[in-house]
């Protein structure tokens, strides 16, 4: 009974990556459908989109077939959430605080965010290294490198 | 008292404001974008123009180079920028071209824009590997016996260039078949290896290897002869009578500019384009350097979108 | 020839020069550590200096800083997983579990030494053979490009360490993800579901985002990284007899395959390096160590993507044609100082011609200089617990990426693909190939169009040329080949299995 459930959830699992393939893929046809394609001696902007997305849909069936027939797959691995926030989190802020705010407070906050994924540091050691991280920073791209970023806002 | 004071406040600073600009632009870089290559006409006149610039500016000016569609993207990119002074395009020839070729483009040719000042003009070039075609009048002769047979190759669709070509075939009631390269240096390779027959374009790209014995240099596309290479025939003397095109170089920005930055900006291009080092610069780049205002140029770029127009509309090239 | 390499030699070895070589190599290879600042970053910024100098002080330090990069890239793509150009992104699959592993100092030390060799031996070919090769390179006309770079894209399936069709399938969306954009011959604006995008999906963005950022992500959360007991002694970071012995193949075989398509302008280091990697697992007796920490398969690209820099001249020395963006602009300060680059220049201006050429010698023996103690400083560098060091990488990745197109998208982009870069591994899926696709399909685009418009859709023009027939076997051959070992491996899996169960 056991081992039927664990083939059953296996088999969609298996099927997983290919589908996804298979999803960009007919999603490539479907938004490049429009493009004008040409003549073969005259190609329009859609004729390689339209040809590698047939690919991409045909090689995603073969992953399926060929995935689907190992049973001996191993199952993916789980997402580590933690991580994958704090990173998430610190460069959406350095993506939005860049252009408002200006590279350095873009720069020390995105560092403070980034070193909160570590429950064991102090705020004093966060503030400390973000403030020279930052320092580090302004030197190397604003005032050796010559960025063109303003420092503060504008 | 105290609300008399907040009330003008804001008029106060409203006034204060423009002033603070004004005397501050510019405080950091510019750029110069341009529509095409690294290493191209258009990106070396970036290059002399920025280099001057910046000395007499007081801040760096940076060139950027952003390819593509016979420098469409570029233009369409730099409309949609910011008229604060610190995004200027370098425009060619090809703009005008552009505005005529094109169904729909992603930016206004003239109203899009404010135009400074012309920097230099200049022909192209009609060169073939060296010893295969006699003269001109030879190769046209070849190719009307067999049409399709000559392959000319271009610096992108939509250029000057391509246009010229297209115009030549039409002229002289010749076939031809126009290939695409990104860039006047691509298509040059193209013609060394044999692949096309003739390339249509600037000194700077043709020079190396016309010097060098490589390339034959058959005709030049100006109803006068160049006066820097008096040897080569015109088109119009030869093969296409009538036949004259002359591109150009341009410094243009984003329409809404504020005057007093245009201003400036024109003032310091005058005073660049006065330099005997970089008049010199840019004829040995086969440009003859000439200023102008920005109306003057937005004159000849309307008067030549019109040219265009219909040529296009004449010899009945496809719009895109 | 040998004496006019002398002659070039005695221009560069005076104090004036030797500085400038210096500065332009030093500036180079900083710029390749940083993740995202390019050369043309470095040479954009220093192309006005070069108008207060002299034709030939100006070219010898602008190139020292175009191969200078290459140095300084490896760097980056060992320690870190973040590739600096193209070309590194082959260093990151072998160099950078090398380093995991703890012993960063000996990829290090491996890295720079092929280089130093990869380039050595790309200075002799332009010394030796700079105008044959030209010759051959012009013959490489779109169809020969167009195979060319479908060789490459089958050898990029190669390159990953899991299933080939699952590589294969990378490319192919690496390839649609270079379509993204406006079409470069006709304009048309294709996939562009926003505005910032028209311009495209930036290599950067990608590069870092399907390397770099998948991995600190992966690493941030694991708190037990941290990088204990690694030595700095000699002792350590040079290999072992053995395995020294194993690099001279590789880096023979990297060196030629680099120098071969260095010359080919449009193509380059970035070819030339995984074309190397792909050799080397394919002659290799033990392709499966491949991707895990295999020296001959970090040392092969390393020496390739460095000869590929060196003749990477050769067009723009004997044609004046730049190979690159980068080319281009040295040609730029060419022309800006007066000179026109052409076939006469060897004629005319010996001097420069030579003194270029020779400063590429003295330029390598520099990096090599340079490099060797620089390593005892990367590996203290990786003393620093992991928790603090991610944060400045994300911080530099962050600065690198925005300041390439002044994108906020891109910064978003690239947070983009390092999540997918992340799931994608978890699912067997290589991010290697789809950066090889995303590079290489513009360029089989083009050449394809242009072939079937000047061929008027005449496929067999690809067998008739006699260059591009070689390639066409050369794909058959390969494609034979991975079919091949596919069902012999599918065979003895079966055997194996069946012998279990008995």
């Amino acid at each position: 009974m056991q081992t039927q459930d664990q083939a059953r959830t296996s088999i969609v699992h298996r099927a997983t990556s290919g589908a996804v393939l298979l999803f960009i893929g007919l999603g490539m046809l479907a938004i490049g459908w429009d493009y004008p394609i040409g003549r073969l001696t005259q190609m329009g902007p859609g004729f390689i989109p339209r040809a590698i997305a047939v690919m991409i849909c045909v090689i995603a069936v073969a992953i399926i077939i060929v995935d689907i027939a190992d049973a001996g797959m191993d199952k993916a691995g789980g997402i580590q959430w933690r991580g994958l926030i704090f990173v998430s989190a610190a460069m959406l802020i350095f993506a939005v605080l860049v252009d408002l705010a200006g590279l350095v407070p873009a720069m020390f906050l995105a560092v403070v965010v980034s070193m909160l994924a570590d429950k064991a540091a102090s705020p004093a050691t966060i503030l400390l290294y973000a403030v020279l991280a930052t320092g580090a920073g302004w030197l190397l791209f604003l005032v050796t490198l010559e960025l063109p970023i303003p420092a503060f806002w504008r | 008292m105290l609300r008399n004071l907040i009330a003008t406040l804001p008029l106060a600073i409203a006034l204060a404001v423009p002033a603070v600009a004004q005397d501050s632009f510019p405080d950091r870089s510019l750029r110069i974008v341009h529509g095409f290559g690294p290493g191209g006409n258009a990106d070396t006149v970036s290059r002399i123009m920025a280099e001057q610039m910046s000395q007499g500016l007081g801040e760096p000016v940076v060139v950027e180079s952003r390819p593509g569609a016979g420098g469409t993207v570029a233009s369409g990119y730099v409309a949609g920028e910011d008229p604060d002074g610190y995004t200027m395009q370098l425009l060619v020839g090809g703009h005008a071209v552009a505005a005529a070729l094109y169904n729909s483009l992603p930016f206004e040719p003239v109203d899009d824009y404010t135009f400074l000042s012309t920097i230099g003009q200049f022909p192209f070039f009609l060169a073939a590997r060296a010893g295969e075609y006699e003269s001109i009048d030879a190769l046209i002769e070849a190719a009307l016996a067999d049409p399709g047979s000559i392959v000319i190759g271009h610096s992108g669709v939509g250029s000057t260039q391509h246009l010229t070509g297209e115009l030549l075939g039409l002229e002289t009631g010749a076939e031809f078949i126009h290939v695409p390269y990104q860039g006047g240096a691509a298509a040059s390779t193209a013609l060394m290896g044999g692949e096309v027959d003739l390339i249509i374009d600037t000194g700077t790209v043709i020079r190396g290897q016309a010097d060098a014995g490589v390339y034959d240099v058959l005709a030049v596309t100006s109803a006068e002869r160049w006066p820097d290479s008096p040897d080569v025939p015109t088109l119009n003397e030869t093969v296409a009578e009538g036949f004259d095109v002359i591109s150009w170089t341009a410094l243009g920005a984003p329409a809404g500019l504020p005057e007093n930055v245009e201003a400036a900006l024109s003032a310091e291009i005058q005073r660049v384009l006065a330099m005997e080092d970089v008049q010199a610069q840019i004829a040995a780049l086969g440009a003859s350097p000439r200023g102008s205002t920005g109306a003057e140029l937005q004159a000849l770029i309307e008067r030549q979108i019109a040219v265009w127009t219909e040529v296009i509309d004449t010899a009945q090239i496809e719009r895109r | 020839m040998i004496d006019q390499f002398l002659m070039g030699l005695s221009v560069v070895m005076q104090p004036e020069i030797l500085i400038y070589a210096f500065a332009g190599v030093f500036i180079g290879q900083l710029i390749g550590v940083l993740p995202g600042i390019g050369a043309i970053t470095a040479i954009s910024l220093l192309l006005p200096v070069t108008f207060y100098l002299d034709a030939t002080t100006s070219m010898i330090m602008l190139a020292g800083i175009y191969y200078g990069s290459q140095y300084g890239g490896s760097i980056a793509s060992i320690l870190l997983n973040l590739p600096g150009t193209p070309s590194s992104v082959v260093t990151c699959l072998e160099g950078y579990p090398i380093a995991r592993d703890g012993r960063a100092g000996m990829a290090l030390f491996v890295a720079a030494f092929s280089s130093f060799v990869g380039g050595m031996i790309g200075v002799a070919i332009l010394v030796l053979a700079a105008i044959p090769m030209t010759s051959i390179a012009l013959r490489f006309g779109a169809p020969e490009y167009a195979m060319l770079v479908v060789l490459g894209l089958l050898a990029a399936s190669l390159v990953g360490t899991g299933s080939q069709l699952r590589s294969f399938a990378m490319v192919l969306v690496g390839i649609a993800l270079g379509l993204v954009g406006a079409d470069a011959t006709t304009g048309y604006y294709r996939f562009v579901a926003m505005p910032e995008l028209a311009d495209g999906i930036s290599l950067v963005s990608l590069a870092m985002g399907l390397f770099g950022v998948s991995e600190i992500i992966r690493n941030a959360s694991n708190r037990t990284r941290t990088m204990t007991n690694i030595s700095v002694t000699m002792r350590d970071i040079i290999p072992t007899r053995a395995e020294a012995r194993s690099l001279l193949g590789p880096i023979l075989r990297g060196s030629t395959i680099g120098s071969f398509f260095g010359a080919l302008p449009g193509t380059g280091a970035a070819i030339a390096s995984f074309m190397a990697y792909a050799t080397e697992k394919r002659v290799s007796r033990t392709p499966e160590k491949f991707g895990t920490g295999h020296l001959p398969g970090l040392s092969a690209p390393e020496s390739a993507n460095n000869a590929a820099s060196q003749t990477g001249f050769i067009p723009t020395l004997t044609l004046g044609i730049p190979g690159d963006a980068v080319m281009a602009l040295i040609i730029g300060a060419l022309i800006l100082n007066g000179i026109i680059p052409g076939p006469r220049l060897m004629v005319d201006q010996p001097l420069l011609f030579w003194g270029v050429i020779a400063s590429f010698f003295v330029g390598n023996v520099i990096l090599l200089l340079i490099n060797i103690p620089l390593i005892r400083l990367w590996v203290l560098l990786l003393r620093i617990p992991y928790q603090k060091l991610y944060p400045v990488i994300i911080v530099m990745i962050c600065v690198g990426v925005y300041s390439h197109r002044t994108s906020v998208t891109d910064v978003v982009l690239t947070l983009a693909f390092g999540i997918i870069g992340y799931l994608m591994k978890s699912y067997r899926f290589e991010p290697a190939p789809v950066l090889l696709g995303f590079v290489l399909g513009p360029l089989l685009e083009d050449n394809f169009r242009r072939t079937m418009l000047i061929y008027r859709g005449d496929f067999a023009i690809f067998i008739e040329r006699p260059i591009s027939a070689v390639l066409f076997a050369c794909t058959v051959a390969l494609i034979g080949f991975s079919i091949f070992s596919t069902i012999k491996t599918y065979r003895r899996n079966v055997q194996t299995r069946g012998a279990h169960e008995r």
